[in-house]
């Protein structure tokens, strides 16, 4: 079953709001507290990606027996060396968006930490694609 | 694994409930419906936080503890007090002279809670050296321990384990009495509690197969006898000359104490709505470099238990009053203390843990997945049928929750009163109907009530 959630990008204090959502559905699943945990964790960082990154985006959550796939997809600058991006610590975040306890670079590595598959798409100056699957 | 001990102490007296909705309304954790004019709790939602019982016009939700008349008269009666239960009296009255006067409600013997916290003062520097997951969180409050048991799963294993206070002062009593030979069958332990949540903790623990406490007392129900008392002596009772804790460990109930004695960055938070709000944001992995997390279901911590019958602010006052006085005897004695239970800490340290906390399945639609999905796609149907004010009238909190309750058998979709409306447009109910839905929820009295006025009135 499928869930779509608008991003905004910039929009700092609503941040989180659509992974927020899709947790609350999943609680709702019998999904081991670890998985949950991952998932948690992997679509926050995703969602702020855009947050911080890109002027707008959109979450779809599609949930299945026995796992879950997730994309998010924006509109915004995009990333020029993906594989740099995917760095720890490597992070392209203005100051004001360091300031704000964001950018540190963690992002990207911490979600394909978290979740089973990833897949990173980008076209400079049109947007961002991430793809990924995490299993229960 | 999950958790299925549903023990509440919580309780709605139907002869009282109007079905009003005010607890329905503000449960955290959309536990309570209202059925036939009455509210109702569901057992498996329900954290015993108690937000229910201060909202209730009808005062008709009560804390159900075990109560005086559980005191079995044979026994060897001791009374576990907390220091929030001092700091309901004027500052005139000495902790000795309230402690002796909670004795005469039918006690052997009167301990003091809180000399267990410079033990815990111990375990929790020991813990914190400890690999476990950070931020760690209190388990000090059972309400907030069932919270996370209930809405955030995942973070059950951040639950310290560790027993609370009351406990490990109820275990030293045990060790105590046993190394002179008491028999301890004939030891009962009750404990004055200032919430319902401590109840429950007290008869179906966390992380424990059977709490060490054999009973609780309402604070409230001691709180009038312990006056009565009081104000019935001529003179003055006596004072503590040596201090037998330290200072601080009175304040240790109260929110912001605690914290200090975990080393590295903590944080204290009271208050049901500010602890989900900062527990979302932990799920989230938001939060980052927090080594320990000290919650509090209520405002300034157990000061502000529903049960405490004082005012908590003056409450927190007055043990800020007697942490001082406690630190005068200490500096008299140089700066010592003579505090009994630490000669029993190497005994106690093995015996201080509890079990892993275990999620609860309050929230699941199904244990089947499949089935669960198919639960979720309904939900999501029902939901566009639903208005979206959340009035409450068909007796659930939010149309999110009906929904949930219809898919889950417990409610129909007639209960809506705006898609009544649309179903009696269409011919699809009668107004006959229509009245017998809602009695169901409002009760049977309800619409007659109106019915019996308005005849008076023509």
């Amino acid at each position: 079953m499928k869930f779509c959630y608008e991003i905004k990008g910039g929009d700092f204090s609503a941040g989180g709001s659509a992974s927020s959502q899709v947790k609350k559905t999943l609680k709702q699943f019998n999904i081991a507290p670890q998985v949950l945990r991952r998932i948690a964790v992997a679509l926050y960082e995703a969602e702020m990606n855009v947050v911080a990154h890109a002027w707008r985006g959109s979450m779809c959550v599609d949930i299945n027996i026995d796992h879950l796939n997730v994309v998010i997809e924006d509109e915004g600058p995009g990333i020029e060396d993906i594989e740099r991006a995917m760095e720890e610590g490597f992070s392209t975040a203005t100051e004001e968006v360091r300031q704000m306890g964001f950018g540190a670079g963690m992002g990207l590595p911490n979600i394909r930490k978290n979740s089973d598959e990833m897949k990173l798409t980008s076209t400079p100056g049109i947007g961002t694609r991430l793809a990924l699957t995490i299993r229960f | 694994m999950r958790e299925k001990n549903y023990t509440h102490s919580i309780q709605i007296d139907r002869d009282k409930c109007i079905g009003c909705s005010h607890c329905m309304r503000v449960c955290t954790t959309q536990a309570i419906r209202i059925i036939e004019g009455c509210a109702v709790i569901q057992p498996e939602r329900c954290v015993d936080c108690g937000e229910c019982y201060r909202v209730c016009p009808q005062h008709a939700i009560y804390a159900m503890d075990d109560g005086l008349a559980s005191l079995a008269a044979d026994h060897y009666r001791v009374a576990l007090v907390p220091s929030v239960f001092l700091g309901q009296f004027p500052s005139d009255y000495s902790a000795t002279e309230v402690l002796e006067a909670v004795k005469n409600c039918g006690f052997d013997e009167v301990r003091e809670v809180e000399q267990a916290v410079d033990f815990m003062k111990e375990a929790y520097r020991i813990r914190a050296g400890k690999q476990l997951p950070r931020p760690q969180i209190s388990s000090y409050c059972p309400a907030v321990v069932r919270l996370i048991q209930v809405l955030y799963p995942s973070l059950t294993s951040h639950i310290m384990l560790l027993k609370a206070p009351h406990d490990i002062s109820a275990l030293y009593l045990r060790l105590y009495r046993e190394r002179e030979e008491f028999d301890s069958r004939k030891l009962s332990l009750y404990y004055i509690t200032p919430c319902a949540a401590k109840t429950v903790a007290a008869r179906a623990p966390v992380g424990e197969s059977a709490s060490l406490i054999d009973g609780t007392v309402n604070m409230k129900e001691i709180y009038n006898k312990t006056l009565a008392t009081l104000l019935a002596r001529k003179e003055k009772g006596g004072r503590k000359h040596v201090a037998d804790m330290s200072p601080d460990s009175v304040c240790w109930s109260l929110s912001g104490t605690e914290k200090h004695y975990f080393p590295g960055r903590s944080l204290a938070i009271d208050g049901m709505e500010n602890v989900i709000d900062f527990l979302e944001k932990l799920e989230s992995g938001h939060v980052s470099d927090i080594d320990f997390l000290e919650m509090r279901a209520c405002d300034q911590g157990c000061a502000g238990g529903i049960l405490c019958p004082g005012n908590r602010f003056l409450t927190v006052e007055r043990l800020e009053q007697r942490q001082k006085r406690l630190q005068q005897l200490k500096d008299q004695q140089e700066g010592r203390v003579e505090n009994r239970l630490l000669e029993y800490s190497e005994m106690l340290h093995p015996l201080s843990g509890v079990e892993p906390v275990h999620p609860r399945d309050g929230l699941l639609l199904d244990e089947d997945m499949e089935k669960a999905l198919v639960k979720l796609q309904r939900i999501r149907r029902l939901m566009s049928y639903f208005p979206g004010f959340d009035c409450g009238a068909c007796g659930a909190p939010s149309c999110r929750s009906l929904a949930e309750d219809i898919v889950q058998g417990k409610a129909s979709i007639s209960h809506c009163v705006f898609v009544q409306r649309v179903m009696e447009k269409n011919y699809k109910l009668s107004p006959d109907q229509a009245f017998v839905v809602i009695e169901k929820i409002w009760g049977r009295g309800r619409l007659n009530k109106y019915n019996d006025a308005n005849e008076n009135e023509s």
